[in-house]
């Protein structure tokens, strides 16, 4: 069960991110209940929980954003675009953008504040990126993509933490492969595997 | 009612250390991930209250693709246990919190011990786990197992772990992917320990296919994933979405502080030279050189010791009167003589082995001796096995467990054969050595090395073991850290425990069933069917007697000689046939107990036959061998 709580929270910046992605910054209360998909209730809290916080205004049947609430919104947004860039750029060769976006909503509010300043500095997503055997010694890098057409292989290097956004540095070259740091700690693997290791850097 | 408790952490967390600190001292713990593959159980009563607990080898989550993630599975989802301890790297804590979300999405109720806190805030990182506690519905109990704190929490929070139950977290995928979970939970059948549904959905969907006979009819998993067009790869959205989830956790409860880096640890200049691509290997085989001569020179001068010791001993006694006597005699002198031969060996050994596992080195020479491994398609963690294998053969072919595929396993203890363990080192220096001089043994030593490699590439050859990709397994080299004394102590001693519980028994009777058969004088039944094999080795006919009875117990080839022979080695026979002996005495699986090991990891048909063959390659390779020398 996730805690009411995160529900409320995730409900509350869903919120803002739709005012934020709207030009007017003013949304009816419909169009906010159909676009989420929780009870009723969870909406009504939220919103209760944004109006205390000064975030945002009931006018009638509408919502909308105070001065406070536009720049908080606007960042909600901005780290929408970038992890669904993101997704977009990951799903590209598999399939469609309303999966990207989908993908978007989940995590969105599972990555840290961090990392996303980390990717927003990044030329976008624009490129691909390059397998890790490409990264420059000592050079810190940014994990954008695991490709392995083995799920066992797959689920072992996330459980290790290697995982999409994380950041890299290759510290040693050992013939054949090299040792990395990831989230403080080293691992050594080959340069097949590291292959499948996407970056940018 | 006993508490059944299993500890659950990545490699290297602090398990069994933390196992330690609860039961007391006689539980293996080391440095170098992945030397526990099998569950150990220990016992001890707290607050009148039972507890049972299952230490599992280390894993960073818990689906069965490796031996130690399906021994851990197996003991989680089919042993009945009342909860998880899950062990927690503060300096990682989204790593360990990935692997505790899978166990209580199996509604398994869990303690989390907060290990490492100390070095954490050392690198700048402050977990608040009474925030972490709230969020996961669980106890949250930072320890230190190596100071004993903490310890008294985490037990008192073990006997109300129950009360846990349904009140945990859960992590929520998102509706799509709840949707098809719903769709799949509500075909689930039966399960054998009442796993829940929603956890046998979710292992469905990772594409686990021991779950899949759970379900009514497995069409559905197919038509369930077609109608997920937002996931085509929904096994990865799952791991990625739970490791999401654990890294959203684990920074809501992490602050962090800045702390000034050290210029260049000594742990990255550690690693900067053992890494070095040529430097690395280097040192590496420097270091097996080291412990090589180490169990030769400082061996053989606690052989000499313990050798004076016993001959005085026996003096003292006399039991000489009748068979009985004369039997006691024999076998307590084949026991001492076995002891004083071959206990420095395995004493020397397994305190250096043991030093250099804990030190965190062990990872790094399993990363610089991967490329040699890789001429037999051999991982780099084969190296585990066959340098335990210079101590006994009996443990390191047990631990040929920490290997992936059956053939590996299998491939690398057939390698044993040609791997001398310390009772094979013991016969090189105590009788080759010491009857036809240390250039000599050096030259056995070398011919042992050229079988190893001979039979390698045949093995290899036969088994069809197929190429992986360099260091395919990812091998996590943890940080280094100065052993304790007492641990590497504790850890030598249990190492060497079957040892002196079996060998030397065994040693006993060797010695009292050859005076047996000397007596009745059945020695002829052995050596009259066998003397083709000394016709072959060019050795007298009596020498077959210490290489069968070393079969037994291979410490009792060396004092066996030394009876038929009747004392003085040298004058009975020539260098090169003390050579050839020595060359036919330690190529092989070496004994009965090896052999008792082999049969059950790999079943009888299997071990005999690797054994039988083993042996007639060591007699072959004896026998051209001394036959090729003289023609020089």
């Amino acid at each position: 069960m996730t805690g009411e709580s995160d529900i409320l929270r995730i409900v509350e910046e869903d919120i803002l991110r739709i005012l934020g992605e709207e030009k007017s910054k003013r949304v009816s209360l419909e169009s906010i209940k159909s676009e989420i998909k929780v009870t009723y209730l969870f909406i009504t809290n939220a919103i209760k929980e944004l109006e205390r916080e000064g975030l945002v205004q009931s006018q009638g049947d509408s919502i909308v954003l105070t001065k406070e609430g536009v720049g908080k919104a606007e960042n909600i947004v901005k780290r929408h675009l970038v992890l669904e860039n993101y997704f977009k750029f990951k799903i590209k060769r598999t399939r469609s953008e309303r999966e990207a976006h989908k993908m978007t909503d989940i995590l969105e509010h599972y990555i840290s504040k961090e990392v996303i300043e980390h990717i927003k500095k990044l030329s976008t997503f624009k490129t691909e990126g390059f397998p890790l055997t490409k990264l420059a010694l000592n050079k810190e890098g940014i994990i954008t993509d695991i490709l392995f057409p083995d799920y066992g292989l797959f689920e072992r290097i996330v459980s290790m933490g290697i995982v999409p956004s994380e950041k890299i540095k290759v510290m040693y070259k050992i013939p054949d492969g090299m040792v990395i740091y990831v989230g403080g700690k080293k691992f050594a693997l080959g340069n097949e595997i590291a292959k499948g290791i996407e970056v940018l850097s | 009612m006993k508490l059944r408790i299993i500890l659950v952490g990545q490699p290297n967390v602090g398990k069994s250390c933390l196992l330690n600190a609860l039961v007391g001292p006689e539980v293996i713990v080391s440095n170098y991930p992945g030397t526990t593959v099998e569950v150990t159980t220990a016992e001890k009563t707290v607050a009148g209250e039972e507890m049972v607990f299952l230490d599992s080898p280390g894993i960073y989550s818990i689906s069965d693709r490796s031996e130690e993630e399906k021994v851990t599975e197996k003991a989680l989802f089919e042993e009945e246990i009342d909860g998880a301890i899950i062990i927690a790297d503060s300096v990682s804590l989204e790593r360990s919190l990935y692997l505790a979300f899978q166990v209580l999405e199996a509604e398994i109720p869990v303690v989390i011990a907060l290990n490492f806190v100390e070095s954490a805030e050392k690198k700048g990182i402050i977990i608040a786990h009474k925030k972490l506690s709230k969020i996961l519905g669980a106890p949250v109990i930072p320890i230190n197992p190596l100071k004993k704190w903490g310890i008294e929490e985490l037990v008192n929070a073990l006997l109300e772990i129950k009360e846990t139950k349904g009140k945990t977290f859960t992590v929520r995928y998102d509706d799509h992917i709840e949707d098809a979970i719903r769709e799949i939970s509500s075909q689930v059948t039966r399960t054998q320990t009442q796993l829940p549904k929603r956890f046998v959905a979710l292992r469905v969907l990772e594409e686990d296919a021991d779950f899949y006979g759970y379900l009514r009819d497995k069409r559905t998993i197919e038509a369930v994933k077609e109608g997920l067009i937002e996931h085509p790869k929904v096994a990865e959205d799952i791991a990625i979405t739970r490791y999401g989830t654990a890294a959203f956790i684990a920074g809501k409860v992490t602050h962090l502080v800045h702390v000034e880096e050290a210029a260049r640890s000594l742990d990255e200049r550690l690693d900067g030279a053992l890494l070095h691509a040529l430097g690395g290997p280097i040192l590496t085989i420097l270091t097996f050189v080291t412990i090589f001569g180490a169990l030769l020179f400082i061996g053989s001068w606690i052989q000499d010791v313990l050798t004076g010791f016993t001959e005085y001993l026996l003096s003292l006694i006399h039991l000489g009167v009748g068979f009985g006597g004369t039997a006691l005699e024999a076998g307590l002198a084949g026991m001492m003589a076995g002891i004083s031969i071959a206990l420095p060996y395995v004493f020397i050994f397994y305190i250096l082995f043991t030093l250099i596992e804990d030190a965190g080195l062990l990872s790094r020479y399993v990363v610089n001796l991967e490329r040699f491994l890789r001429w037999f398609n051999l991982p780099g963690r084969a190296i585990i096995p066959l340098a335990l294998g210079l101590g006994c053969t009996v443990p390191a072919t047990r631990s040929t467990r920490i290997l992936f595929t059956k053939k590996e396993k299998f491939f690398t203890a057939s390698l044993l054969s040609c791997v001398p363990c310390s009772s094979r080192i013991a016969i090189i220096m105590g009788v080759v050595g010491y009857f036809g001089g240390k250039w000599l043994a050096l030259s056995v030593f070398i011919t042992l090395f050229v079988s190893f490699l001979v039979w390698g590439y045949v093995v290899k050859r036969i088994t069809r073991i197929e190429k992986k990709p360099v260091l395919y397994e990812l091998p996590e080299l943890p940080p280094y850290r100065i052993p304790s004394i007492g641990n590497i102590v504790t850890k030598s001693w249990i190492r060497m425990k079957t040892f002196v519980y079996l060998v030397v028994p065994l040693l006993f009777l060797g010695g009292v069933a050859y005076a047996g058969l000397d007596a009745l004088g059945l020695t002829n039944v052995i050596v009259a069917p066998l003397s083709p094999i000394t016709w072959w080795l060019d050795l007298p006919d009596v020498a077959i007697i210490p290489l069968v009875f070393g079969f037994l117990q291979k410490d009792l080839t060396g004092s066996m000689l030394l009876l038929v022979l009747g004392g003085n080695v040298s004058s009975v026979l020539t260098p090169l046939q003390i050579y050839t002996f020595g060359v036919a005495a330690t190529i092989g699986i070496p004994c009965i107990i090896a052999l008792g090991m082999l049969i059950k990891e790999f079943g009888f048909n299997k071990a005999v036959l690797l054994t039988a063959a083993s042996i007639l390659y060591g007699l072959l390779f004896a026998g051209l061998a001394w036959r090729l020398i003289s023609l020089f």
